[in-house]
């Protein structure tokens, strides 16, 4: 047991703490608020120069200001943002993907920093994390415009899947944003292109077909349903648009390629409509002759015992003179040996580039 | 208010609240001024000229002020916070609090590279021993509430409320086990919650979550420990040289030796604006990694020259916010080359600045243990703990082996105070009541005669005899009750009544007259002194009836060496 304290003294001094604790109070708190708002003031300036900076292309001299943001204002989540888009932009990606980390560790669901995320995993190169990111960004929450942010994100993630040759999948993105998508051509020839790209070129077709009924001087659709046509096996209809392409675009390099590759295909097909019995023997004459010529080329020396026999069994084929009434029979046997020639070359040579007698050979095996 | 006048514990308690909110608003009040003020009187990017006159108007305002009006608000505090604790009772005047909030809020927003820590440790310390005086409290419950003051303080400057409680232990009080961790506890939290109600939930510094990148990597935080434990000893050493070359100079100087201080960081700030002031700021960048490593060398030793110069040149401010800065500048140093080096198997530069910053600051202030708890508070990063306990420990034990006294007690010292050290209270922790006792010679039964026992004690010179029967002791006989029965010849009284008697007549003396093994002898002394014992027996803790032994006064004076006893065994020759 203690000495009792004095009361008058005991009760003074914590009335007068009391008092010390509520002014201290009053005086953090002014001090406080005005330090924040002058922190808040000085933090939108530096975010200002710095999307001024970005605008310039000045990326990397937008970091030091975005950074000076965050310092001064930390509640704010669009200066971290701001701040990895630079990054990005700097190609700083590692410092970008830290950002964006401890952004989404306090808003997992901002569709903004997921598309973020989604967009710098992409550059470098972490594709499945990227796409997963994208369907965040998709699923997530956008505070402004939320349905054009959404097309936005899915329309980035159908380019990467499109750029990554990932045909699974790609349908299933594109078919909603085929149901959102603006109707703008751009945006219309871009998901034609992607149909035609995930397999689905019939859909392709119709999009660009869609397109050249608003623009019929769109030399973009005509090259792109050329394409669509092409994947189909329409050659003839293929020819038809890659040559309207090329009538407003003379310089287009790719669609004279494929027009030319279209053209080949086309002398070289026998299965094609209206063509005579001796037209197509001739024609498998010729397949079989080029299989031969080219597997000639580029097989190593000595060739296996088999791919010799079939070899010399063409070449006397091709010296044959064939009864017109055994021509259909002998047609189907030229095409068949040609067929076996050419997947022993496929296999042997690895690395030719796809050539007409490929699709020829291709249509025939359907 | 009638129970808290009447129960000290229960004041102490309410006042612990009490302190813990006050000081945590004064602290944070002294941090948003002197924030503000620096930013004005030496803005980011300003004139050059600034920023050597700024500092050195500063210092000189100071100077006259500590030296006319507060000459008890020089420097840190933490060694005058000690000084006050062990020497004069806990008490610090209210005067000394206002000096120092007023002469560290100048010193500090003039630029001088000194920390707010030190200095608001001893404005809670402070705080806390007016209020515990003026509400008439004894010097016990005042000295106890001086550590309240001290975590308050730090948790609020440092925003870290564990860390502020252990260094309040380890370092202001010297040992862990103090019995003011309930009410340092409370106040901390109080302090802290206030810290949070004002100014939000934000760490002192924010830090890109850091880990290990490989095990190897820790051969590289062992080395940081060997930089940090000869940086810290550099530092040091370099500081206490400077201050024992300042008190050298004529006393009529004194007022204007802060110009030194102020002046040489102009000039530094003057080429490197980032030598200035706190510095946090700078540390903060470094921490998430931009670090150019010939910056961060020039300014870790330019911080080190600075701090070491305006700290010894007598102005107000403390060491502990720079010995976190150089550091983290130590640190980054360090993860800079190994980055370049061995890109594959490190991490960034800005994990080593981290790690760096703990172990300078065992290195310099000697608390490791509230090193590792205070980076982890600061950063709420716990991957990084344990490269940061290894080099911590390296650290420590190099700048231990190197400079032996630990920097608040030879700062103490050089100004002629001899603060109990780590050594001393170690060695009290050795004098205990177990290295002095011995075996009972003779235990009484209480069933024997009283004639009998007088036979049985006759050779003996010890004032009191245990008597205990099967269930252990009953009780210590003293020789005055025996005389007694020699005197009237009631030589036919059992043992049992003569303890009877004599509780009767001692009623409280003998309650507490034992002792356990563990008790310091200064507390059997106590008890001997209570009694009027010069024999007490040593007892079981888990049974008090279980006899050990006892302790004899000659015995302890012996042990500390002040009396050679005529008879070693308790026993007439």
């Amino acid at each position: 047991m203690a000495t009792p304290v004095s009361g008058l003294s005991l009760l003074r001094t914590l009335l007068m703490s009391i008092a010390a604790i509520a002014a201290f109070f009053l005086i953090d708190t002014l001090l406080a608020r005005t330090e924040k708002a002058e922190s808040r003031a000085s933090a939108g300036r530096a975010y200002e120069n710095g999307m001024r900076l970005i605008q310039q292309g000045r990326s990397l001299d937008a970091v030091g200001q975005f950074k000076e943001a965050i310092s001064l204002a930390r509640e704010n989540p669009a200066y971290p943002l701001a701040l990895a888009q630079a990054l990005l932009a700097a190609d700083r990606l590692p410092e970008a993907e830290a950002t964006l980390s401890d952004l989404l560790q306090h808003d997992g669901t901002g569709g903004a920093p997921n598309l973020a995320m989604a967009r710098v995993l992409a550059k470098e190169g972490k594709f499945m994390d990227a796409v997963s990111y994208y369907h965040r960004a998709i699923y997530g929450r956008w505070t402004g415009d939320p349905v054009h942010n959404r097309i936005q994100a899915r329309s980035e993630l159908v380019d990467l899947l499109v750029a990554n040759h990932s045909t699974e999948g790609l349908l299933a993105e594109l078919l909603p944003l085929q149901q959102e998508a603006p109707g703008d051509l751009t945006t219309q020839k871009k998901l034609a292109l992607a149909f035609t790209e995930a397999g689905s070129p019939a859909r392709g077709a119709e999009l660009f077909r869609g397109v050249l009924r608003r623009e019929p001087q769109d030399p973009d659709a005509y090259a792109g349903l050329g394409e669509a046509e092409f994947a189909r096996g329409n050659y003839r209809a293929a020819r038809v648009n890659f040559e309207a392409a090329l009538r407003l675009r003379p310089a287009d390099e790719a669609s004279r390629q494929r027009l030319d590759l279209s053209n080949q295909v086309l002398a070289l097909d026998p299965a094609q409509r209206g063509l005579s019995r001796e037209e197509q023997y001739r024609r498998s004459l010729k397949i079989l002759e080029l299989a031969v010529a080219s597997a000639t080329s580029c097989l190593v020396s000595p060739a296996s015992a088999t791919t010799k026999d079939l070899i010399d069994s063409a070449n006397n084929g091709l010296k044959l003179q064939i009864h017109p009434a055994r021509r259909v029979e002998a047609m189907e046997k030229n095409m068949q040996l040609a067929d076996r020639i050419w997947q022993i070359r496929r296999n042997e040579c690895k690395g030719a580039p796809a050539t007409a007698i490929d699709l020829v050979l291709g249509k025939a095996a359907q | 208010m009638d129970e808290l006048r009447h129960s000290e514990n229960h004041l102490v308690l309410v006042l612990s609240l009490l302190i813990g909110a006050l000081v945590g608003l004064v602290i944070v009040a002294f941090i948003l001024l002197t924030g503000r003020f620096a930013a004005r009187m030496y803005p980011a990017g300003g004139a050059g000229w600034r920023r050597i006159l700024v500092p050195t108007l500063g210092s000189l305002v100071t100077g006259y002020l500590l030296w006319r009006f507060f000459p008890s608000a020089r420097g840190s505090g933490i060694p005058q916070t000690k000084a006050a604790l062990f020497i004069h009772d806990g008490r610090i005047t209210f005067r000394t609090v206002v000096g120092k909030f007023l002469c560290c809020s100048a010193s500090l927003a003039s630029g001088m590279a000194l920390g707010r820590e030190g200095p608001s440790v001893h404005i809670g310390a402070g705080l806390a021993s007016v209020i515990a005086r003026n509400t008439g409290l004894s010097s016990k419950q005042v000295k106890a509430l001086v550590p309240v003051g001290c975590s308050a303080a730090l948790a609020a400057a440092f925003n870290t409320p564990i860390a502020a409680v252990l260094f309040s232990l380890e370092e202001i009080m010297g040992d862990l086990n103090a019995t003011v961790l309930g009410t340092a506890v409370l106040s901390s939290a109080t302090s802290w919650m206030v810290l949070h109600l004002v100014l939000g939930d934000d760490p002192l510094f924010h830090v890109t979550g850091y880990r290990l990148v490989n095990p190897w990597e820790l051969a590289i935080y062992a080395v940081l420990g060997v930089v940090g434990g000869l940086g810290s000893t550099v530092f040091v050493k370099l500081l206490l040289h400077l201050r024992e070359w300042f008190a050298r100079l004529p006393r009529n100087t004194v007022w204007l030796q802060p110009v030194a201080g102020g002046l040489a960081v102009g000039i530094m700030g003057y080429f490197n604006p980032n030598v200035m002031g706190v510095g946090y700021n700078f540390v903060e960048k470094v921490l998430n990694g931009d670090v150019v490593l010939q910056t961060v060398v020039l300014l870790g030793v330019l911080k080190i020259a600075a701090t070491a110069m305006c700290y010894s040149s007598g102005n107000a401010g403390g060491i502990f916010g720079p010995s976190l800065f150089i550091g983290a500048m130590m640190g980054a140093a360090v993860g800079s080359v190994a980055h370049t080096l061995f890109p594959s198997v490190t991490a960034g530069p800005g994990a080593y600045a981290l790690v760096g910053m703990g172990t300078a600051f065992a290195g310099i202030v000697r608390t490791p243990l509230t090193s590792v708890i205070m980076i982890f508070e600061v950063t709420r990063d716990y991957t990084i703990i344990v490269p940061l306990m290894i080099s911590n420990l390296i650290a420590f034990f190099i700048s231990y082996k190197l400079q032996q006294e630990p920097i608040y007690e030879a700062l103490a010292h050089q100004d002629g105070i001899h603060l109990p050290t780590a050594e001393v209270r170690a060695q009290a922790a050795k004098s205990q009541v177990v290295h002095t006792m011995r075996e009972a010679p003779i235990i009484l039964t209480p069933d024997t005669l009283a004639g009998a026992a007088l036979e049985q004690v006759k050779d003996s010179l010890l004032d009191a005899w245990p008597v205990a029967d099967r269930q252990g002791l009953c009780g210590m006989l003293r020789s005055a009750e025996l005389e007694k029965v020699r005197a009237d010849g009631s030589a036919a009284k059992e043992v049992r009544d003569l303890l009877n008697e004599q509780s009767r007549d001692h009623p409280h003396a003998l309650e507490s007259a034992h002792v356990h093994p563990d008790h310091v002898l200064g507390l059997a002394l106590e008890r001997m002194g209570s009694s009027g014992l010069r024999t007490l027996p040593v007892v079981s803790r888990a049974n008090e009836r279980q006899l050990l032994g006892i302790v004899v006064l000659d015995d302890i004076l012996n042990f500390y060496g002040v009396h050679q006893s005529s008879d070693e065994s308790g026993t007439r020759e």
